[in-house]
């Protein structure tokens, strides 16, 4: 269920890293952990950002939650939709509902990440 | 007694009831309505309009609730202003009948210490009278503090005082200071559609609370896209045909219709005569008084905003009842120990006690808990889910230190808090009291539970 060509952060992050560029977005097990979200504080367009580091907070009727970055870099590009419908990240987390797009400031930090497999085991663990 | 009493704010006129109910003879000299700042220019026109503006942001949300609406809702200013005043007018009604049922004479003019025992009143119409008393309080308040760089105009550049009687809702309003004052402007204005930026110095909004609760406060802003800057300095404001011109240090430039200053309040301690008597005044220009509210001369008193300790209504009440009995021959004495306060921004913001930092900075260790309002069912049905209940207490006693809250009904929920504080109690004696269901008050309960880590409604750490 999670897509194989994304890498998992362990605080329930995803990046899609494509040449200099990587998306970035909550995964299916946070959204769903969530709950209903109501509202989402969006990293800072062209501000930069560190690995495992707070970018941004989610707030769901459960929970206020930060959103740690898988990766590091300069913010360029925010997913504006989601300030106005921040529910999409709960219908389509990997999709629609991504968060950021990154230029990647250390490509190496990627070798951190899980792959699909790893993160889905990782969970599992988690949920005991 | 004979008591003159300079002032009839939250603090005069609770001082000339409390003389009065002891027996004293009383007059009150007030130059503007009684009331003062707090009724008249305060606490209660700012509430006034935000109970509309809560209102209008529950109407346009009115579908969440299962409601239609057809038509369009409008704010009128001109409707609100006049409910504001209305409000405004019945307390002022109440407090000149309260008077006049303990037989206080009200004198309506200026007044100016002559003597220790002596005060000279420039009525309205002209003329004078001299008010003799055996003993003055002095209780002459504040006023919005201007600063060179953008003096009032009440026309473009606003106080306070001049927001609350504006004519027309503007299109666009800078505040300078989110402060108390500056961030419930903001949320009122925004509410009736006015585009807001919010400069401050400071690094963060609020600057003088719990930094939690500023991050809570900074994110509702941003959803009510009002835009705030911090940490910046405004090195010149300029009015143009297109409106006020803000610029700030490195070169960023903020254009809007008017601009309101919040930059905190002056004391009105100046031309009442205080040099000629010798009133010993500090360095803020506040009256020095001792915990009796004695000055440095024998048969005046201070109290309220004027002695310069903390600004608020309730202590200045405090404050005049103290002062009073003391008039009276007591010897009462004011602790401000446990002071409780609130923010009316959207949601509230209320506190009692000690900060988490206060209390480290003391030396204590401190162990805190903290419980969100989206977490109990009350609070969705209201629809009201934001923010949350942060308690600090001694480690070692389990004593609660301080309560700080964000959230739907703060100002009300803060003084089961205040009663704890003040009468010594832990937080297993919060946690320990059954708090009825459903009410926001489990928060209370909850966020005293959490403490040690035994909160229902958290999940497992």
């Amino acid at each position: 269920m999670n897509p194989e060509d994304l890498k998992y952060h362990k605080e329930h992050t995803w990046a899609k890293v494509s040449g200099k560029k990587a998306t970035i977005g909550i995964t299916d097990y946070a959204q769903s952990a969530l709950g209903d979200i109501v509202y989402i504080d969006l990293p800072e367009l062209d501000s930069t950002v560190e690995v495992n580091s707070e970018i941004g907070e989610i707030e769901s009727t459960k929970a206020t939650s930060s959103i740690i970055s898988p990766l590091s870099g300069k913010v360029i590009e925010v997913n504006e939709e989601l300030t106005e419908s921040p529910e999409i990240i709960n219908e389509d987390p990997y999709g629609k509902g991504w968060i950021a797009i990154l230029e990647i400031g250390d490509a190496f930090e990627m070798d951190d990440l899980m792959d699909a497999s790893e993160y889905e085991k990782y969970v599992e663990e988690e949920k005991k | 007694m004979r008591l003159a009493i300079l002032g009839a704010g939250p603090g005069g006129y609770v001082a000339a009831i409390k003389a009065a109910q002891l027996g004293a003879q009383v007059s009150v000299i007030e130059d503007t309505e009684v009331g003062g700042t707090c009724l008249n220019r305060g606490c209660i026109p700012t509430k006034t309009l935000l109970a509309t503006t809560e209102l209008l942001h529950k109407a346009k949300n009115i579908e969440e609730y299962g409601l239609e609406i057809s038509g369009q809702i409008i704010p009128n200013l001109s409707k609100i202003m006049e409910r504001k005043n209305k409000v405004v007018s019945i307390q002022v009604k109440g407090i000149r009948s309260l008077f006049k049922s303990w037989g206080i004479n009200l004198i309506e003019g200026k007044g100016m210490i002559l003597g220790p025992e002596k005060i000279e009143v420039k009525k309205k119409d002209g003329s004078t009278e001299i008010v003799g008393a055996d003993k003055i309080i002095i209780a002459t308040g504040s006023r919005p503090a201007q600063l060179p760089l953008f003096p009032f105009d009440g026309e473009h550049i606003l106080s306070s005082d001049e927001a609350l009687s504006i004519k027309s809702i503007p299109k666009s309003l800078i505040i300078i200071g989110a402060g108390v004052i500056g961030c419930e402007f903001a949320f009122i204005f925004s509410e009736l559609g006015t585009d807001i930026t919010i400069l401050e110095i400071m690094p963060r909004a609020i600057s003088l609370e719990d930094p939690e609760i500023s991050e809570i406060l900074e994110r509702e802003l941003k959803k009510k896209k009002i835009k705030l800057m911090t940490g910046i300095k405004i090195t010149e404001v300029k009015g143009q045909h297109d409106g006020i011109h803000v610029y700030l240090e490195g070169g960023k430039e903020f254009v809007a219709e008017k601009l309101l200053v919040s930059v905190g309040r002056a004391l009105n301690s100046d031309a009442i005569g205080l040099e000629a008597v010798g009133v010993q005044k500090g360095t803020k220009g506040e009256i020095v008084v001792n915990e009796k509210m004695e000055t440095n001369i024998g048969s005046i008193y201070a109290i309220g905003d004027v002695t310069g300790r903390l600004l608020y209504a309730h202590v200045a009440s405090t404050q005049g009842k103290i002062a009073a009995k003391n008039v009276m021959g007591g010897n009462e004495k004011m602790d401000y120990g446990v002071v409780p306060y609130a923010i009316f921004t959207s949601p509230e913001i209320a506190a009692v006690g000690l900060k988490e930092n206060q209390a480290i900075e003391k030396g204590i260790k401190v162990k805190t808990g903290h419980f969100q309002f989206r977490a109990i069912g009350k609070a969705h049905v209201m629809g009201e889910i934001t923010g949350f209940v942060k308690f600090v207490s001694d480690e070692t006693s389990d004593r609660i230190l301080g309560v700080h809250i964000i959230g739907p009904h703060a100002s009300d929920l803060i003084h089961e808090a205040a009663v704890a504080i003040k009468s010594g109690l832990k937080t297993k004696d919060i946690a320990d009291t059954i708090h009825s269901h459903p009410t926001l008050s489990e928060a209370m309960m909850e966020a005293a539970e959490d403490v040690h880590g035994e909160a229902i409604h958290v999940p497992k750490k």
